[in-house]
């Protein structure tokens, strides 16, 4: 099986990384592509073994399975660029935040009658293999085809499939987790430093903090709830610190970024579909060439660009 | 010591006294003929009367007559008090003190050397028969006493032993942990009331949910964060209130409430 990236950013990287490290695919069997060469990443996954190229069409034709590893807003680009080399044979998967099945199987549709697509909401852990991944299948999906790509997804992490009216959430929750995760790192890490600490041990011993509560989490029966007041003798000092925590609405700040990360995922969406994404959201480069290989894409305006070709225009 | 034939004597006749004798006459653990109580007016020892219990306005007969001995005073009054009592007090009596703020050390320095001491702190709703109590024993009372006074007041509710420095944290938690169940019952309420419910009904409704709430915690023996989860829907209306609730710093604000009463708590003890 060979599997593609279209993109060659940090979610290909880490997902290349991954698979490569797990064993379930040779780094020969991997390709990615992006008109961009200069990203660090690509240099990063050529000295992995995997083939790059500047593109799109030849990732397409080398691969089985397909990841969009780009930003939301190109994915309408590349969908009209691959669209004519997607064959029944291919299982796209979009990695990208808020863009929903059926508006890249609409897209699709154009070209190919029964697109294979699957929605997936992974995050960067995958490059260590403790990924935490969703999916949802497309309606020309099987489920051997979900299997497959639970399968690679399992290789790095955790992978269940979902409802796709769940993804975005997942968003906000373990998509975007991890960046809160390293907030709080570097912020205990300050802790530490302040009480004494050099920075690296307080940067090592809170990351390890972390990573083990994390595991005990995972591997226990118990309520957080619970697994918090074993730590907390009476009077103790942990007691004292969750009071500060709680005394600066923790808790409420974390599920108020859940929240905030959710919402913008759909607003995303919407505004996607409402074709008001501007140009500033797109690298001026990647539209140049975009532009150059698909001519029957058109441009609106200057500050605002149709997504979708003047053939499949929405009502 | 069998209850049946127990003595049992409160000076002072307030609240918590009642509270705890209304407990004891229910479960039948004590005839009423067997109580007697002293204050120094009537206007409480009416209600004592009613309930069989002998009354006296002399806390000295109250300790000749009764083994086992609550005091139950008003914290300044109480070093008067046992200043009287103190020639009557002998090493059969059993001396168990509700008194807000005064310690076992305070206790035993008031009263005879071997007398058997000990220190109680319950809260309002022994008056109904779900108290919370925690005591502590003196350098004379032994295993007897404890197990006696355990028995008797389960009748009243919870009821443990405790060493002394958990009874001011007794007082933040459930003293005056009460109110703070009052004051959410009337806040539950009131938010009823806006969204356009009657008020009588909305205030017992929400004396219901604190109940059958506070029922499974008791009965299951679940971690309180678990029946939370249970409670909560994804995406429904539970977690989006309790989501408002950590917004306001709930639980911060309920912890700096205990710390507070129990500070205040330990302060009074040492006036």
């Amino acid at each position: 099986m060979s599997v593609g990236f279209i993109g060659a950013g940090q979610l290909a990287f880490a997902l290349a990384r991954g698979f490569t490290a797990a064993g379930v695919l040779a780094a020969h069997k991997i390709t990615a592509s992006s008109p961009d060469t200069d990203l660090p990443t690509v240099s990063g996954l050529r000295k992995m073994g995997v083939n790059f190229t500047v593109s799109n069409k030849d990732t397409v034709k080398s691969s089985d399975v397909l990841f969009l590893a780009v930003k939301p807003p190109i994915i309408p680009f590349i969908l009209e660029e691959v669209g004519p080399d997607i064959e029944a044979r291919h299982i796209v998967v979009s990695c990208a935040a808020g863009v929903t099945i059926s508006s890249i199987e609409k897209k699709l549709s154009t070209f190919c009658p029964t697109p294979k697509v699957i929605r997936c909401m992974t995050n960067t852990p995958v490059i260590v293999r403790e990924g935490a991944t969703v999916y949802a299948t497309g309606t020309h999906a099987d489920v051997e085809d979900g299997k497959l790509l639970e399968q690679l997804m399992a290789s790095v992490g955790f992978c269940t499939e979902v409802e796709e009216d769940l993804i975005d959430a997942v968003t906000g929750l373990s998509g975007s987790g991890p960046a809160y995760a390293f907030t709080a790192l570097d912020a205990l890490a300050d802790g530490g430093v302040k009480m004494g600490l050099p920075r690296r041990l307080a940067v090592r011993l809170g990351a390890q903090a972390l990573l083990g509560a994390a595991k005990m989490l995972l591997e226990s029966e118990q309520h957080p709830g619970q697994l918090k007041d074993n730590v907390c003798s009476p009077g103790g000092a942990t007691i004292h610190a969750l009071h500060f925590l709680e005394s600066g609405g923790f808790r409420s700040l974390l599920i108020n970024a859940v929240e905030a990360s959710c919402i913008r995922t759909r607003e995303l969406q919407h505004l996607a579909d409402q074709e008001k994404i501007s140009l500033a959201a797109i690298k001026k480069t990647l539209l140049d060439k975009v532009k150059l290989e698909s001519p029957s894409l058109s441009v609106a305006s200057a500050s605002k660009v149709s997504l979708f070709t003047s053939k499949s225009k929405k009502n | 010591m069998e209850a049946a034939e127990l003595w049992v004597g409160f000076v002072g006749a307030g609240r918590m006294a009642g509270g705890l004798v209304r407990g004891l006459l229910q479960a039948g653990k004590v005839p009423a003929s067997n109580v007697l109580a002293s204050a120094p007016s009537d206007k409480n020892l009416d209600a004592w009367r009613e309930l069989g219990c002998r009354t006296t306005h002399c806390n000295l007969e109250v300790v000749h007559r009764s083994t086992l001995v609550f005091l139950a005073t008003k914290p300044h009054v109480l070093p008067g008090v046992l200043e009287e009592i103190r020639p009557a007090v002998g090493s059969h009596h059993i001396v168990v003190s509700l008194v807000a703020g005064v310690t076992i050390q305070t206790l035993q320095r008031l009263l005879p050397p071997s007398t058997k001491v000990l220190r109680i702190m319950p809260n309002l709703p022994c008056v109904v028969q779900a108290g919370a109590m925690v005591f502590s024993r003196g350098s004379n009372a032994g295993d007897a006493e404890s197990a006696l006074l355990q028995n008797l007041l389960s009748s009243c509710g919870l009821c443990e032993e405790v060493p002394e420095s958990y009874i001011d944290i007794h007082t933040g938690l459930s003293g005056s942990g009460v109110a703070y169940v009052y004051l959410f019952a009337e806040a539950l309420a009131e938010g009823a009331v806006k969204m356009g419910m009657p008020g009588a009904l909305a205030s017992r409704i929400a004396a219901q949910t604190l109940l059958g709430a506070a029922k499974m915690l008791l009965e299951t023996g679940e971690h309180p964060a678990k029946l939370r989860g249970d409670v909560c829907t994804p995406g429904g209306t539970t977690i989006y209130a309790l989501h408002q609730l950590e917004k306001g710093a709930l639980r911060a604000t309920v912890m700096d409430a205990v710390e507070a009463a129990t500070n205040r708590a330990c302060d009074m003890a040492k006036d």
